[in-house]
């Protein structure tokens, strides 16, 4: 049933794609490329792709963790690679973003990727204790001290979105980073180290009642609708721009990718992505995929670098 | 619910294919134990993307194996090659190389897995005891306890380096500056990397660790010639393969130096980003610091084998204490079990235990059969083990660094880790001929990071006040309590001492 499905895909894209297309994929394999350690979240959406994706493209697909430089040197190895869709990478979305606006040298300019697809999108909340009598960002804030969170690194994307979000919400904060891990970082709040973190709904779902163990509770997420029962959003707090803080996992190649070769590569993410195996997969890890395709992505790039550009002083700023 | 939970592990590991996966674990933990520069977290990195195919408990066994059983086998290579086979086992060379070379080398590795397969044991057991309270033990350790730790580990290291004082200050300083290359957490900015791309993560500890200690070894075996159990040319006359009876017992008369380092090691193992070179060492140090014929340390001492290899094993147990409270990790190679489930879709957390508890529980008893087997299988070999030190070091020297540069490329798949390694190497080199202390420098390498980044954090959570909330919390007052004693205990001794020693030198 999916080899059927797969080869009709594969035959709708060769009538609308043209010459080139006709030998991608050929016998070669397609390498994956992932910027980080075998075991983490970038990791784990690829492997997990990785099987659906060669069954789509009817061609084997490897997965190659490049890690370093925070994840800049991956992101390196395949923006020197040959432009012929061999070799695909994925990539920390808006990490990449912040560290270009601060002017941190990557290696490679973000502009010149070729983006074929945005596989899952995390939206944040901001987290305090469960038994904290603090129930709103009004309450949080109100204080005569800074508010304390909770972050691993000072470039990480959890951290760079408190510090903006929070800013832009006029709260003092001292965002305490350092922590081993997003999991640290929440423990830290349970303990009392700090008064609150922000980290992706689905990494707080663990600590949440009913979800998880019951150790803290939501009082604000980063987004239009609203996604946890009486929770309230960015929208009801007046301040809809901070729905625009995401975590997302998006795929690209070296620059000049054609474009038949573009959108054989993206249908084969979307088959993939659409896949039971993939879609069992997320819904019992709670990753939410979001599929968008070559040209919904690349806009995105171009929407984030704007919106992070305004901001380059908050996330530039050290302690 | 914990026993119930432990018996049915227990018993579904005896299935046939269970049992299979986790001995398959012990040979490859023990393989990759005894070739320096391959650890048990190399082992295990390489086989994340293996175990993708398997079942979630099959993987348990097979990474529970490997989890066992490398640090023994990295005690093999420690006693007869004076190279620690993972770097936990670098305290154990003080003692077991001394041994090899009296001929004693069978006493020493039976000891070194007697004391591996108890120190685990306890661990192990320890963990158990703490399931229940795991999670208050986790949340009274905080950026405070972590940060007193770290000294902890720095004055240790401090004191153990008798009659070398400069000289260890010196090493340490070193580490320690190797130890702030990098990105710093704290301001996202790097340092000390003078341009290069590969220094923003900081020096990588497996390339750092096996320079220093195996290729730096390598240089030294080669440039000396002969073979291991050579003295001055000639074959040391007592070289027997036996004593390995002896060395089983030696751990149940020093028993409380198999506790000692057991509780140190699970303590030890419960702080993530310190491990097993910093418990081993802590371990060795406090039983030389404090035994009666501690001069005696150093040239053959064999509770200076037995020490740092039941702190070893006992750390694996600690390690998961953190991981049943929270689903965190508590070392490099919990973090990859973690890792392992979450490539089976599952999402470790608070609730770990409740959701996964068979996985849990497989990993336990795949490590506790592990820590036991391993060291049968040693024992079993260890006469033709101990063959090694007869052979010529032109044969040893370049299958040891052919195998350790391989395993140090195969990690990340990175030249410039095979680099590292060997600079590394050439310093730990030099540092062997002129007289420094090799395990200071790497204490202080590990240690660095984690004193560093705690400081920064108690200073914002305590808003500058750090000495006032450090006295505020009972379990950082213990530790600043034992970092005094530390200090304070080789002056307090040294007063008898030189009253009671007139004549000169040691």
């Amino acid at each position: 049933m999916k080899n059927f499905v797969a080869t009709g895909l594969a035959a709708v894209a060769l009538m609308t794609g043209g010459a080139a297309l006709a030998d991608f994929p050929a016998d070669d394999n397609i390498t994956f490329v992932i910027p980080y350690s075998p075991g983490g979240g970038f990791d784990t959406i690829v492997r997990q792709f990785a099987p659906a994706l060669e069954e789509a493209m009817g061609t084997t697909v490897v997965p190659e963790n490049i890690s370093g430089a925070g994840g800049s040197r991956g992101g390196q190895s395949v923006h020197r690679s040959d432009p012929d869709g061999y070799t695909i990478g994925i990539y920390n979305i808006p990490g990449l973003t912040v560290n270009e606006v601060t002017g941190r040298d990557q290696g490679f300019a973000l502009d010149e990727v070729t983006w074929i697809a945005n596989l899952a999108v995390a939206r944040y909340a901001l987290a305090v204790k469960a038994d904290s009598p603090i129930n709103s960002v009004e309450d949080l804030c109100a204080g005569d001290a800074p508010v304390k969170f909770s972050d691993t690194g000072a470039t990480s994307t959890a951290s760079v979105t408190t510090r903006i979000s929070m800013s832009i919400l006029g709260c003092d904060i001292v965002d305490v980073t350092g922590y081993a891990g997003s999991n640290d970082a929440m423990i830290a709040v349970i303990s009392g180290e700090t008064d609150a973190t922000i980290k992706p709904i689905s990494s707080l779902a663990r600590y949440l009642e009913g979800s998880g163990s019951g150790d803290l509770k939501l009082i604000l997420t980063l987004s239009d609708a609203e996604l946890v029962d009486g929770v309230a959003t960015a929208v009801d707090i007046g301040h809809p721009e901070l729905a625009k803080f995401t975590l997302n996992r998006v795929i690209g190649g070296p620059p000049g990718i054609p474009a038949d070769v573009v959108s054989a590569i993206e249908e084969g993410l979307r088959a993939a992505s659409d896949s039971d195996a993939v879609t069992s997969w997320a819904e019992g890890a709670g990753v939410d995929l979001e599929f968008m395709d070559a040209a919904e992505t690349s806009a995105m790039m171009e929407d984030l670098k704007t919106f992070y550009a305004q901001y380059a002083d908050i996330v530039g700023a050290s302690q | 619910m914990g026993l119930e939970a432990l018996i049915a592990a227990f018993f579904a590991v005896l299935n046939g294919g269970s049992l299979l996966y986790l001995m398959t674990g012990v040979m490859l933990g023990l393989t990759f134990g005894v070739i320096p520069g391959l650890g048990g977290t190399t082992a295990l990195a390489l086989l994340i993307p293996v175990t993708y195919t398997l079942e979630p408990l099959d993987a348990m066994y097979l990474a529970g194996g490997v989890m066992g059983a490398t640090s023994f086998g990295g005690s093999i290579s420690a006693i007869l090659l004076n190279t620690p086979g993972t770097a936990p086992n670098a305290a154990t060379t003080f003692d077991g190389y001394p041994l090899a070379r009296q001929g004693k080398a069978g006493m020493a590795i039976g000891a070194a897995a007697t004391a591996s397969a108890l120190g685990g044991l306890i661990g192990l057991f320890t963990l158990l005891l703490f399931i229940p309270i795991a999670r208050d033990v986790v949340l009274s350790f905080g950026s405070s306890e972590f940060f007193l730790l770290t000294i902890l580990g720095l004055a240790a290291i401090a004191v153990s380096v008798k009659g070398k004082l400069l000289r260890g200050l010196v090493a340490a300083c070193i580490g320690l500056l190797l130890a702030f290359t990098g990105a710093n957490q704290f301001t996202g900015d790097t340092r000390f990397t003078a341009g290069i791309d590969y220094l923003w993560d900081g020096i990588p500890l497996v390339p750092a660790l096996t320079g220093l200690f195996a290729i730096s070894q390598m240089i030294e075996l080669a440039l000396k010639g002969g073979s291991v159990a050579e003295d001055g040319g000639e074959v040391a006359p007592k070289m027997k393969i036996t004593g390995v009876g002896a060395g089983i017992l030696s751990v149940f008369r020093h028993w409380t130096v198999l506790i000692r380092g057991s509780v140190i090691g699970t303590v030890i193992g419960a702080v993530p980003g310190l491990g097993g070179t910093v418990a081993a060492f802590l371990s060795y140090s406090s039983t030389a610091q404090t035994a009666k014929d501690r001069d005696t340390f150093g040239t053959g001492n064999i509770k200076g084998v037995i020490a740092p290899e039941a702190a070893n094993n006992a750390k694996d147990g600690g390690s998961l204490i953190p991981t049943v409270a929270f689903g965190i990790p508590g070392s490099a190679e919990t973090a990859i079990f973690l890792a392992i489930l979450v490539l089976h879709g599952m999402e470790p957390g608070p609730t770990i235990l409740l959701q996964h508890e068979r996985e849990v529980y497989g990993l336990i008893v795949a490590l506790t059969v592990s820590a036991v087997g391993a060291s049968i299988i040693g024992l079993l070999f260890s006469r033709v083990l101990v063959l090694i030190t007869r052979i010529d070091v032109n044969i040893v020297v370049p299958v040891v660094v052919t195998l350790s540069l391989t395993g140090v490329y195969v990690l990340e798949g990175r030249m410039a880790d095979v680099l590292l390694s060997v600079l590394m190497g050439i310093l730990g080199y030099l540092m062997i001929r002129f007289d420094y202390p090799r395990l200071t420098l790497v204490i202080a390498l590990v240690l660095g990071e984690t004193a560093e980044r705690s400081f920064h954090q108690i200073r914002l959570i305590s808003d500058g006040q750090v000495i006032e909330y450090m006295f505020g919390r009972p379990i950082s007052i213990i530790l600043i309590v034992a970092i005094v004693i530390t200090f304070l205990l080789p002056a307090m001794r040294s007063l008898p001492a030189r009253r009671r020693r007139a004549r000169p030198g040691e």
